[in-house]
């Protein structure tokens, strides 16, 4: 199986206190920044991994997982990370941050696609930065493709895939056709729940992502990392999406002591609006 | 509140960057010979995956070992649960092998990027770390004494983790004085060796993590000379290794027990008896006898900067954790309202003196971190231009023969305080088991003990390092400092701060000629008597100065972000640790070198009699 993983750098979703809008509130200040890959993404590279493998063989692959990021040069460290994880080769599509939005990034997806010709394209349920959740499902409406958002668990079966989809008060169980688009949950990485056709139903992973072992860490630069412009993978790059403005979270107002229950009805009737 | 299976350790990984490659320019040592295929992204990511993996890997079993310490089981040392399995994770995961070299399947990273992995590795577990790092250990001594089929049988398997490794050096009656070691060798008509005696306090002796142990064991040929002179060094497995790598008899090395520590209670503490029942082979280390010492000396300086960094790893933990605290903590109000009985309750990093610890420990933390980078980059420049500019790797490794004593005494002894001023910082919270701040501390204290007690470290800086080569290496470090100082005396930010660097400077020369008076008016004695302190002021310079060397580089790239980037207050943390060390702390070198000009011995001439009268 040939998996497409496109992924995306974030701030540090814990070191959030470190991000600051530029002083004119256009944009987000990116320099200085300690990036990390979306977690859902990494789970979605890891899902990819398992999905090419016998279980109890990792360090051979049966298939081919390719990672994709738009961004600018220093990006390329994200995608190593993922090549040394195990992930065959990887592609940087030139971009600042601020060109892009999701429409954009779907519709170059979709050529990437066109290009590669992957039997799943695997992507995070969405980015912990601007949390707009839209690629994966833009991306399967402009392929034409089956979809399935939010999985948990992934099976392997003949030419479809068995998905598990996280959904309020449960799990739908869905068979996907390939080719396909499916975006992952944070308990895709759970011991028991991605398996390819070779790996066996009584193998449990190790809970999470797997480390990058030091020698691969080393090696992954010696893994093929193309480098697109955007405009090969799209000739509109006019951004649907406009941000007119940026501002940082208000800080929590200090709390209010009333005298009785009727103070308080009253206050969350007519102050916080929430009766 | 940590729990059995959580892990506790924090590192900062944009400090680790900032000393790398701001400070000390790794940058420009990368991507030439001898570190050609490394660039700066690859350390960056190693230093990111690794913090990754002893967060999840190592972390975890940190108080679970130290609660459940080591046992013993049918004449056997039993780990705690799970240090087996992580062992064998951390190979896989290769880490051990960050500094190895190529030609033994390793990654020959600069050292200055093996010692902060280093860092984390003992920060995320002290207690776990000591048995990777004795395979480390026991390794390097080969690979510069072994002989060839000695490299070729053991090296490979030690630097994957395959064999453990010890040092055997003390005994019942040899601990500091080390040449009182009595532990017999006879040679047999093979070229081996037989062994008898007993090493006590042997760190990772015995344990169930592989399945020989390669120990190096100091002992004395017959009839060699008394003394360190005649102690010549030897490989003794315990369970014998035939010439294929293959396992054969145990080898008569029998654990005589345990011991229960004050700390490290992960780690094995044993009594070995070698060739209790005459059946002991060892096999003398380069095929050498009677260079024992020289051997061991080797291992000794890798195994103290190593101390160095254990001392550095779990005062930084601290720090970090009882910041983190701090911060969350919420506890009476603002002084500035004091007379509001409604004011609100502030976290106590508001308060004035809780801001005074964490402050004094992140300037120790970071100072020895600088000083245990800078001891690592000279390693790296001599190694650079050895054979190339031999005289330039001379004064390097000068400079590493200096630091060495000093990051050893000064970190493990700073890295106690550090972690006493955490515990502190909690209040009760600190002293109970919960919050894991008192476990940072039982484990620092074994750091200024083991090793060669902070006395040898001190008594090795003022009387055979000082002097080395001439007093040239002396000279040249106070002549580094002294310009530094002078040069940013009128600094803007830092000017005050150079100019009581330039006074302690001063005072530690000023020491050195005392120390060398005394010696020349036969009042030798005074020189143990002091050489701590010296020691102590000559590391606290060397602290003051690197401070204020990232100091400097932290105003200048202030000025060009301004002060809106979000480094700005990473920047404006740099200079507040230096001016705060030069400006409280270093004062105090000058008075050091006051009282040692005063010289008194009162110490000496208290009658024994008099110190108590039981």
């Amino acid at each position: 199986m040939k998996v497409l993983v496109p992924l995306k750098r974030v701030a540090d979703p814990d070191n959030a206190n470190k991000v600051k809008v530029t002083a004119d509130g256009k944009k987000v200040e990116t320099t200085g920044l300690e990036w990390k890959p979306n977690p859902f993404d990494e789970y979605a590279v890891e899902t990819a991994l398992r999905l090419t493998e016998d279980g109890t063989k990792p360090k051979t692959r049966a298939g081919e997982v390719v990672v994709v990021t738009f961004g600018p040069k220093e990006c390329e460290i994200t995608l190593r990370a993922m090549l040394a994880t195990g992930a065959d080769r990887a592609i940087r599509v030139e971009a600042e941050d601020d060109q892009l939005d999701g429409w954009l990034v779907a519709r170059a997806l979709k050529k990437l696609v066109e290009q590669e010709k992957p039997d799943l394209v695997l992507l995070g349920k969405q980015a912990v930065d601007g949390d707009t959740n839209q690629v994966g499902q833009i991306l399967a409406e402009l392929l034409g493709w089956p979809m399935a958002t939010s999985a948990a668990m992934i099976k392997e079966d003949g030419e479809a895939l068995l998905v598990g989809r996280e959904v309020d008060g449960g799990v739908i169980n869905l068979k996907v056709r390939l080719p396909a688009v499916v975006t992952v949950d944070l308990r895709i990485v759970a011991p028991a729940s991605v398996y390819s056709k070779l790996t066996k139903a009584d193998f449990k992973y190790n809970e999470g992502v797997r480390f990058a072992p030091l020698p691969a860490i080393m090696q992954a630069k010696k893994k093929p990392m193309a480098v697109l412009k955007l405009a090969d993978l799209a000739t509109d790059t006019a951004l649907r999406i406009q941000y007119p403005r940026f501002e940082p979270p208000k800080g929590r107002a200090a709390g209010k002591k009333v005298k009785d229950v009727a103070e308080l009805v009253d206050k969350l009737k007519n102050e916080a609006k929430v009766l | 509140m940590a729990s059995l299976g959580q892990n506790l350790y924090k590192a900062d990984l944009r400090e680790f960057a900032f000393v790398l490659f701001e400070q000390f320019r790794l940058g420009e040592i990368l991507g030439a010979a001898p570190y050609e295929s490394w660039a700066e992204d690859d350390v960056r990511m190693v230093l990111s995956e690794c913090y990754k993996f002893v967060c999840e890997v190592i972390g975890p079993l940190n108080r679970s070992g130290d609660e459940e310490g080591c046992h013993m089981e049918g004449g056997r040392a039993i780990t705690p649960k799970g240090f087996k399995e992580a062992f064998d994770k951390l190979y896989e995961a290769g880490w051990k092998s960050l500094g190895v070299g190529h030609e033994y399947d390793g990654q020959g990273a600069p050292r200055a990027v093996t010692l902060v992995a280093e860092e984390m590795l003992s920060g995320a577990n002290p207690a776990f770390n000591m048995y990777p790092g004795l395979c480390v250990g026991v390794g390097e001594l080969l690979e510069t004494f072994g002989t060839p089929e000695q490299k070729e049988l053991y090296l490979p398997r030690l630097y994957k983790g395959q064999w453990g490794g010890t040092m055997c050096l003390t005994e019942p009656q040899a601990g500091s004085d080390v040449g009182a070691a009595r532990t017999k060798a006879t040679r047999n008509a093979d070229g081996s060796y037989n062994i008898e005696g007993t090493k006590i306090f042997i760190t990772g002796g015995d344990h169930d993590i592989t399945p020989t142990i390669i120990h190096l064991v100091l002992a004395r040929v017959e009839g060699a000379p008394a003394g360190t002179k005649g102690l010549s060094l030897f490989i003794v497995p315990s369970v014998r290794v035939n010439a294929d790598g293959s396992l054969g008899e145990p080898n008569d090395v029998v654990l005589g027990g345990l011991e229960h520590k004050m700390g490290i209670k992960g780690s094995t503490t044993c009594v070995l008896n070698f060739g209790e029942n005459g059946g002991c082979k060892g096999y003398v280390v380069g095929g050498v006898e009677n260079a024992g010492m020289a051997q061991m000396f080797k291992m000794m300086n890798t195994a103290r900067i190593a101390v160095g960094i254990q001392g550095l790893a779990t005062a930084s933990a601290a720090y970090l954790n009882a910041l983190v605290y701090a911060r969350e903590r919420k506890q009476g109000p603002s002084i500035k309202k004091f007379k509001d009985p409604t004011a609100p309750k502030v976290p106590i990093l508001e308060h004035a003196d809780v801001r005074r610890m964490l402050l004094d420990m992140k300037a120790r933390v970071e100072g020895i971190r600088a000083l245990a980078v800078k001891l690592a980059m000279h390693q790296d420049l001599a190694q650079i231009h050895a054979g190339k500019d031999d005289a330039l790797a001379a004064e390097h490794n000068g400079q590493v023969e200096i630091l060495t004593p000093m990051l050893k005494a000064y970190a493990s002894d700073q890295g106690f305080r550090v972690c006493e001023n955490a515990i502190q910082t909690l209040g009760g919270a600190g002293y109970i088991s919960d919050y894991g701040m008192e476990q940072y501390c039982r484990d620092a204290k074994i750091f200024s003990i083991y090793e060669g007690t902070n006395h040898i470290q001190a008594m090795d800086l003022v009387s055979r390092k000082l002097a080395l080569r001439g007093g040239a290496d002396l000279k040249k470090f106070l002549g580094d400092v002294g310009t530094f100082a002078k040069r940013n005396a009128e600094h803007p930010v830092l000017g005050g701060a150079a100019q009581q660097l330039a006074l302690a400077q001063k005072a530690v020369g000023g020491a050195v000629a005392a120390m060398m008076g005394w010696t020349q008016e036969g009042k030798i004695e005074l020189v143990p008597l002091y050489a701590n302190r010296f020691l102590e002021m000559m590391a606290e310079t060397t602290v003051g100065w690197l401070l204020l060397e990232a100091a400097s580089i932290a105003h200048d790239r202030l000025g060009a972000l301004g002060r809106q980037h979000p480094d700005a207050a990473f920047y404006q943390g740099k200079i507040s640790s230096a001016v705060y060390f030069a400006l409280n702390v270093l004062p105090a070198v000058a008075g050091r070198a006051q009282i040692m000009s005063g010289g008194d011995d009162a110490a000496l001439t208290i009658p024994d009699a008099g110190f108590a009268a039981i």
